[in-house]
């Protein structure tokens, strides 16, 4: 697998013009290196960060981490291309950086970053071209934009794991039950099925029948992601559920609408069935050379009346693998235009998330995942819809 | 946690502000532009979605200091403080050429002589000169450290706060351990007690590991505990925001422990105690590398301390950062996590790892979870 992503990221580099990268991000360092660690909290991840070190001519990667003997034992990277770590929010540790790759690279050499913190401006502008350094962003997404079929038995083992700890966790879900309970039985259940860090802050929001009734919005639609807290799950609460893990360096989702201890009404049933008819009608399109609009073309021809049949801050579907929403981003703000632009590749990885929305009455969101083919789409997810589609 | 999502405190919120109102004079910064959680937490008081690992650099608070308004990267009004109003907020956005209209519509902003980042990518490194061609752009950070690293005693509440749900989950999942316990399972059952005490975000998620020196689990590596092992727990839980941390180490089977296991326990104690000592205000941090030279035992790749607030903060005392502890100065109201981390031949490990508060006299250990031999079995 890192064989694969070693040929698809040089491939990158070389239509970026690039050198050398340097990597920063942790999901950049894991695609790059192929290491894997449990994610901490962002304010501990921004100090304690492996970095990675991607030189176009040679076949391995660098790796700076607080765990030296990770990348000797269980990556195969040679001897001299395992570092100590490097601490690059302080002036040290950027001097540091900066000596490695004057030592490394030839003078002139195109390096491109993925992030500058203050300290690596200061002291590692030698290090980078007139005109500051590139993208190292733009270099790995149009990388990670394709997934090979090793990646993709990584992938579908992360969200095996996902729904297979999902699957307790609505089983148990009673009224009288709080959110943090909900979280509390998943979280435990994905680390015994062997998940390797939570990704994100379980959602198990309780939808409003009205959009009055739920938080003021800067766009007057729908509020999503609400955190969870200690609220108590009543009989008849729609529950928009959201949430994913990590495992060997891959990131699932999960989408799925619950009812507190009741079963769907008539209208709660429809809105189901519309959501399915939108889901059909876009993977209907979705095949390798289509573009981004058609998917949102057939989205909203699908979906009855005006509304936007998909979260207006975010999107139709986006993508998954390396990160748990990466690109492409298809129907953001970026508007028609540019999803016109974008156009599928055979091996993306899709996540569908129309959304059906009736005020006075509530909705029905979820989450469908699928790999694009030449032909079409295969799922990579069989997780019931319950208490749906009865 | 309550029932509702709330936003910090009004005093938490106001004493952390002057702090960061204090420093942006103090560093002749006009307006910040934040894009790590933490900073942003600190000065609006506004709780938003935890994901783990690193971000992106993206624009997602921004304060001027001018007006002493807060503006906030906000699609919703939940959970964000009631002194930034609707007017303050923006809708999270995919579209920089609409994001970068938002910054420049910001009152005040467009005047600002120097504007301070926290971070920044290529991309933005290369807009804002655009965006904002009368301005300095520079690095907030050591602003922002000045501010984080003194601890306001708001603070110290919601740290000891976060302390209690780390301790409290620790001690539910030492109550667990026994031969055949995975790795992973310890990981999973400290989650579950995290989250049941209304915490549903840990600080790291390695939790625990077995025997020889700390490595990120794999799924080769997550190894299950024999009778004669020894398993280190690095518990951490996010809080309010605030990160609390408790490291220990407990022999699988507490009986029958041998007196090699015994003098490592010893040696960790010695140490540990060494570094609470260098924990003195005035001194350097580099006191604290050399109380694992006066022990004999060679320093870890980890930092063996680091200020704790939202995340990590300043200092961030490690053996690679040689320089920077030896001209880093311990401060009263500084919290540190301290770690003491003692290995043997046979490549057993024992952890020790506390929150200390520096004072003006002798630093205040503010964890109190048990630890082998001395405390009772929890």
């Amino acid at each position: 697998m890192q064989r694969d992503r070693r040929i698809r990221l040089a491939a990158a580099m070389a239509e970026h013009a690039v050198d050398a990268l340097v990597l920063l991000g942790n999901s950049n360092v894991a695609y790059a290196t192929g290491a894997r660690w449990p994610l901490s909290d962002p304010g501990r991840a921004n100090i304690e960060r492996p970095v990675a070190v991607v030189v176009a001519e040679d076949d391995d990667p660098h790796l700076f981490t607080t765990f030296p003997e990770l990348g000797l034992l269980d990556l195969g990277l040679p001897e001299d291309h395992v570092h100590g770590p490097l601490y690059l929010d302080f002036d040290e540790g950027a001097r540091d950086l900066a000596r490695f790759l004057a030592e490394l690279l030839p003078p002139g050499a195109r390096v491109a970053i993925d992030e500058l913190p203050g300290a690596v401006r200061r002291h590692c502008a030698s290090c980078f071209a007139d005109g500051g350094p590139a993208s190292a962003d733009d270099v790995v997404g149009s990388a990670k934009l394709v997934k090979t079929p090793d990646e993709l038995g990584f992938l579908r083992r992360a969200l095996a794991i996902t729904e297979q700890a999902i699957a307790p966790t609505q089983a148990a879900l009673v009224p009288g039950m709080r959110q943090n309970e909900l979280t509390a039985s998943f979280l435990r259940a994905a680390f015994d099925l062997g998940a390797d860090a939570n990704v994100l802050d379980p959602i198990w929001q309780v939808m409003p029948d009205r959009l009055a009734d739920g938080p003021w919005t800067t766009h007057g639609d729908i509020a999503c992601p609400l955190l969870t807290t200690e609220r108590v799950l009543e009989r008849g609460d729609v529950l928009w559920v959201d949430t994913g893990i990590s495992y060997a360096g891959f990131a699932s989702d999960f989408g799925r609408t619950w009812i507190v201890g009741a079963s769907p009404t008539p209208r709660q049933e429809a809105q189901f069935r519309a959501w399915r008819e939108i889901v059909d009608a876009v993977l209907e399109v979705t095949r390798a050379g289509a573009t981004a609009a058609d998917l949102t073309r057939a989205a909203r021809d699908a979906a009855s009346g005006e509304r936007q049949p998909w979260m207006a801050h975010f999107y139709l579907a986006h993508g998954l693998g390396i990160d748990s929403a990466e690109p492409p981003f298809i129907g953001t703000d970026l508007g028609d235009a540019y999803d016109e632009r974008q156009v599928l590749a055979a091996g993306t990885v899709l996540v569908l998330e129309p959304l059906v929305w009736e005020d006075g009455i509530g909705g029905y969101r979820a989450e469908e995942v699928v790999v694009v083919t030449e032909e079409g789409t295969i799922s990579l997810t069989d997780y019931p819809y319950d208490p749906y589609g009865h | 946690m309550a029932t509702e999502v709330l936003p910090d405190e009004l005093a938490l919120r106001t004493a952390r502000r002057q702090r960061a109102f204090a420093a942006m004079d103090e560093h002749g910064i006009d307006a910040l532009v934040l894009g790590r959680e933490a900073n942003a937490r600190y000065v609006a008081g506004a709780q938003r979605l935890w994901t783990a690992g690193t971000r992106p650099f993206g624009p997602g608070c921004v304060v001027v200091r001018s007006t002493g308004r807060i503006h906030l990267v906000s699609t919703w009004d939940e959970g964000i403080p009631e002194d930034i109003p609707h007017e303050q907020l923006f809708g999270i956005t995919w579209n920089p050429g609409r994001l970068f209209a938002w910054l420049q519509s910001i009152e005040g902003l467009a005047e600002a002589r120097r504007i301070g980042t926290d971070s920044l990518t290529p991309g933005f490194a290369r807009a804002f000169p655009r965006l904002f061609p009368h301005a300095e752009l520079v690095d907030a950070e050591p602003a922002l450290e000045d501010a984080r690293r003194i601890k306001a005693s708001e603070e110290l509440v919601a740290i000891k706060s976060a302390l209690r749900v780390a301790e409290s989950a620790l001690a539910h999942t030492v109550a667990t351990l026994r031969p055949g316990v995975s790795e992973r399972t310890l990981a999973g059952v400290f989650m579950e007690a995290m989250a049941r005490l209304g915490v549903t975000t840990p600080a790291t998620q390695q939790v625990a590991w077995i025997s020889s020196v700390p490595r990120p689990p794999s799924r080769q590596d997550w190894r299950v505990a024999s009778a004669d092992d020894l398993v280190s727990f690095d518990a951490g839980v996010v809080a309010g925001g605030y990160v609390g941390e408790v490291g220990r180490t407990w022999p699988v089977r507490r009986q029958a422990v041998d007196a090699g296991t015994e003098g490592l326990f010893q040696r960790a104690d010695e140490l540990w105690a060494r570094l609470v000592d260098a924990c003195r205000p005035g001194a350097a941090c580099e006191g604290l590398l050399d109380a694992y030279r006066a022990v004999g035992q060679e320093l870890p790749s980890f930092p063996v301390a680091s200020g704790l607030g939202l995340g990590f903060d300043a200092p961030v005392v490690a053996a690679s950062l040689p320089r920077t502890a030896a001209t880093t100065v311990l401060e009263p109201g500084m919290v540190l996590a301290v770690t003491a981390f003692v290995t043997d031949q046979r490549h057993r490990a024992v952890l020790r790892k506390d929150a200390v508060l520096v004072t003006d006299g002798a630093a205040e250990v503010l964890t109190t979870a048990p630890r082998w031999p001395d405390d009772h079995v929890p």
